[in-house]
């Protein structure tokens, strides 16, 4: 059958190693452009582009065609998309694989039912609020089941005593390390507690400064509170440290890691698309050759 | 008992089928999530909520504070809401509104819920339709009913999401989010919920296509590249 010398060929070239060799070079000798010339208008330029670019070259001896050169440059293509497309499957695998909730630390973190209050308990929250300029909500939190009023500006967040109205003073060191070992579920003792105002990049986006609560083990979990409140503002773990830079792997934004629409992922996803796509034609192409063969001799 | 060798190749062509089948579908599904403007799937640009007034001297807390009595109380809040204040009382059985100046209850009516997603709305198209909505849908799978769905006539078919109980706005949906949520669900084969990533079909089809990946990847490089590497390396000694 004479249209399936395409596939043969391309077979041929990715799979005979001898003839298949090649190799970068800087500059080439005369002969070497010969295979050019059927293409160009002369062979001068033929030469003229070996000459100045630094361009793919072949064996010496083998003269090869232009279609050759657009195969081993998707060959070389393939190795690029095959290389992201293996990071792709080895990060999916990961993410799939380690439960979202793990991820998310909601198994080293204390999830108290909140005793219920009634009214009766809880002064004017408006009247609280009253103490701090600017306010633009206020809600009911516990911190180590007292209960206190958090009030929200723009310039920040307030304790308030919700039964006298009185601000509160933000929580000491003392009481950060109590509420951090209080969240905290797991077995491993409070490493290392600290305010950090250069936030590290795993919680980024945050606003500064946060208490940082490092506990023991392999894990590494760490607790981020509010200066302000001494609420639990996130979590972190060495699993969510991976997932994040498989994550980062996964979408090719090497710099925030969550920008999906970037330009490398749209370049790459395409591409890998369209070899899936050419590869799963070419593949049933030349098994439904094979099979008819037979029948057509 | 031997299983015969053409069996094992059968499932061995099958598996590696459905599994070639999974990777276009990943790549295309991906492919269409990088190529969705995220911004847009988030719902689009939407308008700021208007500044809230400061916390008015006026309260109600006395007369609510003694209708409320002694019913448990879990979460309690006081938050702006279309430029007012409203108290947000939740007990057990669910969650209450009461006006902050007045103390009186504040119902989610379609009216309400009109006005609220309205008043997020940046777009030009009017609205066509309040309902509350009989049951959860994906558009909304991460909420609890009661909730109302406002549409808008524009060209994204966008349809606001209003939480019936507490005024919340939930969703902004519009039809680049139906697309890219298709893709979504294709990308993480929970075909059925759509929420999970984490069942045993995409950990068994991902660990497969990643034995496969490797392994193939090693086989093709040993026949594909590595001869060019080979001829390369061979190239720089002669030079040296």
């Amino acid at each position: 059958m004479a249209d399936d010398r395409g596939v043969r060929e391309y077979i041929a070239v990715a799979a005979i190693p001898e003839r298949s060799s090649s190799h970068f070079e800087l500059g080439n000798s005369r002969e070497n452009c010969g295979y050019a010339t059927t293409f160009m208008a002369s062979p001068q330029d033929a030469c003229a582009l070996n000459f100045t670019a630094f361009r793919w070259s072949f064996d010496r001896n083998v003269s090869v065609p232009y279609p050759l050169l657009a195969r081993r440059t998707h060959k070389w293509l393939a190795l690029v998309i095959g290389f992201q497309a293996l990071i792709w499957t080895m990060s999916g695998l990961y993410m799939t694989a380690v439960h979202i909730d793990i991820i998310h630390g909601d198994h080293f973190i204390r999830h108290p039912e909140a005793t219920p209050i009634t009214a009766r308990e809880l002064g004017d929250p408006i009247a609280a609020a009253a103490s701090v300029p600017g306010a633009q909500s206020v809600k009911l939190h516990r911190l180590l089941d007292r209960p206190v009023y958090i009030v929200t500006s723009r310039s920040g967040a307030t304790l308030v005593d919700p039964r006298t109205g009185a601000r509160l003073s933000p929580p000491s060191e003392a009481q950060i390390r109590q509420l951090a070992t209080f969240w905290f579920a797991g077995m491993e003792p409070l490493d290392k507690l600290s305010l950090v105002s250069d936030l590290p990049s795993e919680v980024r986006g945050r606003k500064p400064p946060l208490w940082r609560a490092e506990f023991g083990g392999w894990n590494k979990p760490t607790l981020y509170l509010s200066p302000e409140t001494g609420e639990l503002v996130t979590r972190r773990h060495e699993l969510w440290r991976i997932f994040d830079f498989v994550w980062m792997l996964h979408i090719m934004d090497y710099q925030e890691r969550e920008n999906v629409n970037n330009t490398l992922l749209r370049l790459f996803t395409w591409s890998a698309f369209l070899m899936a796509v050419s590869g799963a034609w070419l593949l049933l192409w030349s098994f439904s050759n094979r099979r008819r063969k037979p029948r057509g001799e | 008992m031997r299983i015969p060798s053409l069996l094992l190749r059968r499932i061995h062509k099958w598996i590696g089928l459905v599994i070639g089948l999974q990777f276009v579908i990943w790549s295309l599904s991906g492919a269409m999530m990088a190529w969705l403007d995220m911004k847009e799937v988030a719902g689009g640009p939407s308008r700021a909520a208007a500044a809230a007034p400061a916390l008015s001297a006026a309260s109600a807390w006395p007369i609510l504070r003694r209708e409320l009595d002694d019913i448990p109380i879990t979460n309690f809040a006081v938050r702006p809401l279309l430029g007012r204040y409203v108290f947000e009382v939740t007990t057990p059985v669910g969650t209450m509104l009461f006006d902050a100046a007045s103390g009186r209850r504040v119902r989610v009516d379609a009216a309400l819920a009109r006005t609220i997603a309205a008043a997020a709305y940046a777009g030009n198209g009017h609205i066509i339709a309040v309902r509350k909505i009989p049951e959860i849908t994906f558009a909304v799978r991460e909420h609890q009913l009661p909730i109302w769905r406002v549409d808008f006539a524009d060209d994204e078919n966008s349809s606001y999401y209003v939480s019936a109980s507490t005024a919340q706005l939930l969703e902004r949906r519009n039809d680049t989010w139906r697309i890219w949520d298709f893709f979504w669900m294709l990308h993480n084969m929970d075909y059925l919920s759509r929420t999970s990533f984490n069942h045993p079909l995409i950990i068994t089809v991902a660990f497969g296509t990643m034995w496969l990946a490797i392994t193939g990847f090693y086989l093709l490089f040993r026949t594909a590249w590595k001869p060019d590497v080979r001829a390369l390396k061979r190239r720089l000694r002669k030079r040296r």
